[in-house]
């Protein structure tokens, strides 16, 4: 699956980096990356966790 | 556990409840999986309810949560009514019952109000959000109680709306959890944003001619048009009454989120043990953090990893944007980091250090990878 990013809504917080460190993290101007967005298997279900630790639902898998 | 559950049943369907199924199923169990959610609603982000969605340019679907993947039977619009844990059932409200083998109790909390009447307004579901939203609309006159994080933004959101905003509360606004240098810093900003404050010793909501008045101490009236109260929670746990568990206050979990083997807790029910004794956290993070832990503990007991907090919450109210990393309350007065003292507004990047040496970073309308907040955290970190 993908992970997509609805970039107006990402706030910053972090918490998806928290949870996948490996697929995404915030830059230094606080604007999230997505490093993997293909993601399978194991990786799926951490980038499943970043989706759901984001309270302005920023992220998607599709 | 002897042997891995088969039949998990989660008391809630808010953030905590959510998390503990996706972590649940992330952790390999593929049996049957049930969560009651006493919204007959989808599961939705609360932080959005007291700032995005107050906003009058707001985008209405601010609250809304990706649709779960857990897989599990949801039923919604059914509260928890009573427990039986010798038996391992859980009775529902509509007289269902359920029964299972592994059980997370993430039942929330509510709103606690001053008053007795219907229109002392709160702010704790989508449907008081949207209740909220629609009546200052009209910009009537709002009297909020409640100092904290929630009364403030409310009044924050609905000053931007075009209401006449008074607070009234008994303690600085902020300084409960941010102590008296951003306190300050918030109620200097919101006085010049038009905030009318009240600090009295004792509100009170009374009944006056059917309607829900504030009284501040010395026995004045505070009438508007619309009354708001914002004075914290109360942690759903009645339903457990007779149940052998704690009833009519938060549950005490072990570091594990565990009130029994077969028993795990999480989120704003849920009391966890820290350096000053069990205690709740009930913010987005937390319940995120503690439903991961439960989980967990609750398929593979003590092999499971304990909880490590890091609490992290965030603020938006009258221009000023506060990420807060570390613990609170914050006293006496911060180390700046980075930004500019004289500028009360920032952006500064603040640091309280605690005796424990862990210390509390908050960036003030500043900028930075939340992360990086984080490890300012820490013992001996360095910029």
């Amino acid at each position: 699956m993908r992970i997509e990013l609805d970039r107006p809504r990402c706030e910053g917080h972090g918490l998806c980096e928290e949870a996948a460190p490996d697929l995404m993290h915030l830059d230094d101007y606080s604007d999230l990356v997505i490093d993997v967005p293909e993601v399978e298997g194991e990786a799926l279900e951490r980038a499943r966790a970043a989706v759901r630790a984001c309270p302005v639902a920023a992220l998607r898998l599709v | 556990m002897a042997t891995p559950p088969r039949n998990i049943v989660v008391v809630g369907n808010g953030i905590a409840g959510l998390t503990a199924a996706d972590t649940l199923r992330a952790g390999g169990f593929d049996g049957d999986l049930t969560i009651v959610g006493a919204e007959g609603r989808p599961a939705y982000s609360r932080p959005a309810l007291s700032k995005a969605l107050l906003r009058s340019d707001a985008d209405l679907a601010s609250h809304e949560l990706p649709p779960p993947d857990h897989g599990a039977t949801e039923l919604l619009g059914r509260a928890a009514a009573a427990l039986d844990p010798g038996r391992r059932v859980l009775m529902l409200d509509d007289g269902s019952e359920l029964g299972y083998d592994g059980l997370v109790i993430a039942s929330g909390s509510r709103a606690r109000r001053l008053g007795t009447l219907p229109d002392e307004l709160v702010l704790r579901t989508l449907d008081d959000a949207m209740r909220l939203r629609e009546r200052i609309t009209s910009r009537p006159d709002l009297v909020v109680v409640g100092g904290g994080p929630l009364g403030m933004e409310v009044a924050s959101g609905a000053l931007q709306a075009g209401c006449r905003v008074t607070l009234v509360t008994n303690e600085p606004p902020m300084e409960r959890q941010l102590g008296t240098h951003l306190g300050e810093t918030i109620t200097e900003t919101a006085l010049a944003r038009g905030l009318t404050l009240i600090v009295t010793p004792a509100a009170r909501v009374v009944d006056r001619g059917g309607r829900s008045v504030a009284e501040l101490a010395d026995g004045r009236l505070i009438e508007a048009d619309l009354l708001l109260t914002a004075v914290g929670d109360i942690p759903n746990t009645e339903w457990l009454a007779g149940s052998g568990l704690p009833s009519g206050g938060a549950l005490p979990v072990d570091s594990r989120g565990r009130l029994r083997p077969d028993i795990v807790a999480a989120g704003d029910v849920a009391a966890v043990p820290t350096a000053a004794g069990h205690a709740r956290s009930p913010i987005w993070h937390s319940a995120i953090e503690q439903a991961r832990v439960a989980a967990a503990a609750l398929l593979r007991g003590d092999a499971s990893s304990e909880l490590h907090a890091r609490p992290y919450f965030w603020t938006e109210q009258f221009d000023l944007d506060l990420r807060v990393a570390g613990r609170t309350p914050l006293v006496g007065e911060p180390e700046v980091i980075d930004g500019d003292v004289g500028a009360p507004e920032g952006p500064a990047l603040l640091r309280w250090r605690h005796d424990d040496g862990t210390a509390t970073a908050v960036a003030l309308n500043y900028r930075i990878p939340i992360p990086r907040l984080r490890r300012l955290c820490e013992a001996s970190a360095v910029v």
